[in-house]
């Protein structure tokens, strides 16, 4: 067995060396990938957002809210507009992300002691750009609001914190576990990294073995692991697989060291799934790179096949919130049980005694390895017995 | 002129045989932008985590906190599926992923109302994914603020203020918040009209690579092309092989911008023309820059598969649907504009969820004629370019035959 699966192995490394081109384009995507999303995601939240006014009143209140408003962290007033269309418009361009509306008499009205209305309006056709907006909009209502009231309290003769409880009488005090700054550079790339090399790791498996069947050396590389399917396939895997876990591994120890993501568990967990990660994409693409002889139609299909499963990883919009069927679908994907654990790892640190199950998942995709082997057996014995059946025909 | 349509319909019946020849070309330019679209929106039919299991420690047992708890229970959002005793046994709820989020009442919660102080409610939350965050986050609001408005209207009886002078009090300015064009701040309704335009570019952009590496891989990419045509007139070339793929998607495009974003009742405000009349410059910059980058890098028919993934996400993510545009690095900002997937997700988004006229999508609209007309020329020029130097390659070649030919007969002269 070892004679056998050495010599594929040797044959394939010297494929690789003969034709490096895939192998580099794959580690560069990588790492063009890796530096993307860190440069992207580099302040952790977007910073500045544009938002606009409409001042309709004109007063000096309307002015203090502006100024107000540009002193708040997340946002700055990008324009002032005198009416409501002008600023819907600026929306509908994209260039504000909320306006707050001060209707006219703001002012009087306030001096007259009726409450008046102030409108918000968030655009959250951008999801994160308009939730953030209105996060730091409402609380600078709130906090503006509070301010008046205090003044008021104060004249009353009350102390502070009578003041506080009066005005607030209750409060969350939120503890984000896992994610305490909401970093979204921390909840992207985590996730997002593995994803993609699981991804390509699949395709590249799918790859190398399509490009066997295209180039008609299937027989040549079988020959070499004595005819034997799964000793060929596992020959042909090993150079991948240690790559594609190399490259996680350092993608993950850049991430949880110098980046300085929180990790709660233990690294020996996070380099197990890891593994096992990428063993289970390179079974999967196996599986379908044998079991579709067509070359074309392998690539194809291995491609639809994936490209699904950024979403249901789980890790933008929960599984669990997904319609039943794609639930239990979600249970063929890697990536999946890779995410699972990495947020039991990371986030929550529980150790072995939990994470067990998902590692028995990810192992049990082996079988789609031993399937595909014997698929491929399948076909070879298949194709020997027609050409057999051929020459006797020629010779009659 | 007549030559030059008879030319443009020579091409284009040479790329209608290949396209519909071609299982894989088939199976990508007509069966992924139909099922994708589906599957997606079925996927992200639940636009929002409903009842999401929390866990509640109740350490004050009081009317008070009771009655928190009924209401949290009471909101869309969430669901108390667990009482606990301690808030250890509710971190172990937690860490098995019973439930998302933590609501802890200390002691003093009951209390502290009673003495007109702020009283506290400690938040625990899971931030594996933010969508668990945001569920516990409205739903604890919404009580928060009713609660607040009961409580505040008591101590202000209790001051002795009457109804209305109270309520003033309490709310000197009143905030008004009003959603606009995603009222239920949905995943489905924003990702969705970004993952059509995505959808259409990645499939067009991978079908035309496809074609073009056949061509390249069989060496047959010159004998595609009518003798005539290979030395002026190229562009006829280009011309009828983008008419070819045009005329394949914009039915397509009617499907997946107009007709299932209605089945699935996404937001969807544009009218069908000004789609229709915003998808033209679209298709045509995506199909010349798909020609452009085949005829440019792509040598073999399967290999461009292996680089589409990580290309999809990053033109998701660039896209600034995600990351807004102004608060990208930027460096990526104008890279992102080598791409027609930016300005045509910026531009149909505006359209059809925002409802935006053709006039306000201008700057999009405009970039899309100018991507597809820079792209055009570079895939026109790299195609003449190759043709150029593949005929060079053959006079050098069809020289040195003759010059060995030359010399093998003066051999055999001698």
């Amino acid at each position: 067995m070892k004679q056998s699966v050495l010599r594929v192995l040797y044959r394939e490394l010297r494929r690789i060396w003969l034709n490096p081109r895939y192998f580099i384009i794959m580690t560069l995507g990588i790492a063009f990938t890796f530096v993307f999303f860190s440069t992207i995601t580099k302040e952790g939240q977007p910073k500045r957002l544009s938002v606009a006014v409409v001042d309709m009143d004109g007063s000096y209140l309307s002015r203090r809210i502006c100024h107000e408003i540009n002193a708040t962290p997340g946002v700055k007033v990008a324009a002032v507009y005198n009416n409501h269309t002008e600023a819907r418009k600026a929306m509908q361009r994209g260039d504000i992300f909320a306006f707050y509306e001060i209707p006219k008499g703001t002012y009087n009205d306030l001096l007259q002691f009726r409450s008046p209305h102030f409108v918000l309006y968030v655009n959250s056709a951008y999801m994160l750009a308009g939730t953030l907006s209105y996060k730091q909009l409402a609380t600078m209502g709130m906090l503006a609001t509070g301010a008046v009231q205090r003044e008021v309290y104060r004249k009353k003769g009350y102390n502070d914190e009578q003041i506080m409880g009066l005005i607030q009488p209750i409060e969350y005090d939120t503890r984000n576990i896992g994610n305490p700054w909401i970093n979204y550079g921390n909840y992207l790339m985590t996730t997002l990294i593995p994803a993609v090399i699981a991804f390509l790791v699949l395709m590249h498996t799918a790859y190398v073995i399509a490009r066997e069947r295209q180039e008609k050396t299937v027989k040549s590389w079988l020959r070499r692991a004595g005819n034997n399917t799964l000793y060929a396939l596992i020959g042909k895997m090993i150079p991948y697989t240690v790559w594609y876990t190399l490259l996680c591994l350092l993608a993950n120890l850049i991430m949880f060291g110098p980046m300085g993501f929180p990790l709660e568990g233990s690294w020996m967990l996070l380099v197990v799934s890891s593994i096992l990660l990428i063993f289970a994409a390179q079974c999967a693409g196996c599986f379908i790179a044998c079991a579709i002889p067509d070359p074309p139609l392998t690539m194809g299909i291995s491609a639809l096949y994936s490209a699904m499963s950024f979403s249901l990883s789980g890790f933008s919009f929960p599984v669990e919130s997904m319609p039943r069927f794609f639930y239990s679908f979600s249970w063929l994907y890697p990536i999946r049980h890779y995410f699972r654990n990495f947020s039991d790892i990371a986030i929550y640190g529980n150790g072995f005694s939990i994470c067990w199950p998902r590692l028995c998942a990810l192992m049990a995709f082996g079988i789609l390895l031993i399937l595909g082997a014997y698929l491929l057996h399948w076909q070879q014995m298949r194709e020997k017995r027609l050409s057999v059946q051929h020459v006797k025909t020629d010779v009659l | 002129m007549i030559n030059t349509l008879r030319d443009i319909w020579t091409v284009f019946s040479i790329e209608v045989r290949r396209v519909f020849g071609d299982r894989m070309v088939l199976l990508i330019f007509f069966l992924a932008p139909i099922l994708y679209p589906v599957i997606f929106c079925y996927l992200y039919h639940n636009e929002n985590v409903e009842n999401m299991a929390v866990a509640v420690v109740d350490e004050s047992r009081s009317a008070d906190s009771k009655r928190f708890i009924h209401k949290l229970d009471a909101t869309p959002e969430l669901t108390v599926a667990y009482r606990c005793s301690n808030l250890g046994e509710a971190h172990q709820l937690m860490n098995d992923h019973e439930v998302r989020s933590i609501f802890y009442f200390p002691k003093d919660f009951s209390s502290r109302l009673a003495e007109m102080r702020t009283a506290r409610v400690i938040v625990f939350s899971d931030m594996s994914s933010f969508y668990f965050y945001k569920a516990a986050l409205t739903g604890g609001n919404a009580v928060l603020i009713d609660e607040m408005h009961t409580i505040e209207l008591q101590r202000y009886e209790q001051a002795g203020l009457t109804d209305e002078e109270a309520i003033i009090q309490m709310q000197p300015v009143v905030m008004e918040n009003t959603t606009l064009f995603n009222p239920t701040g949905g995943y489905g309704s924003f990702f969705l009209p970004c993952l059509m335009i995505l959808v259409l570019h990645q499939t067009i952009f991978l079908g035309i690579c496809i074609l073009t590496g056949d061509a390249n891989e069989n060496r047959k990419s010159l004998r595609l092309i009518p003798s005539h045509l290979r030395r002026k007139s190229i562009q006829r070339v280009t011309v009828g092989r983008a008419l070819c793929y045009l005329l394949i998607y914009v039915p397509l495009c009617i499907l997946d911008l107009w007709f299932i974003p209605r089945w699935f009742h996404l937001p969807q405000l544009g009218n069908l023309y000004t789609i229709l009349i915003f998808c033209l410059p679209f298709l045509l910059a995506v199909i010349f820059f798909g020609m452009t980058v085949g005829n440019l890098v792509v040598r073999q028919k399967i290999s461009p598969m292996l680089c589409f993934v990580f290309f999809s996400l990053m033109l998701f993510f660039v896209s600034g649907m995600v990351w807004p545009q102004e608060s990208m690095p930027r460096f990526w900002y104008h890279f992102s504009y080598l791409f027609p997937s930016t300005p045509g997700v910026q531009g149909f988004v505006k359209i059809a969820s925002m409802g935006a006229p053709l006039s306000e999508v201008r700057n999009d609209y405009m970039a899309l004629w100018l991507q597809a007309a820079v792209y055009f020329s570079a895939s026109t020029l790299i195609l003449s370019a190759k043709l150029f130097l593949r005929r060079r390659k053959n006079i050098i070649i069809h020289n040195l035959r003759q010059r060995r030919q030359m010399y093998l007969e003066a051999q055999y002269k001698r």
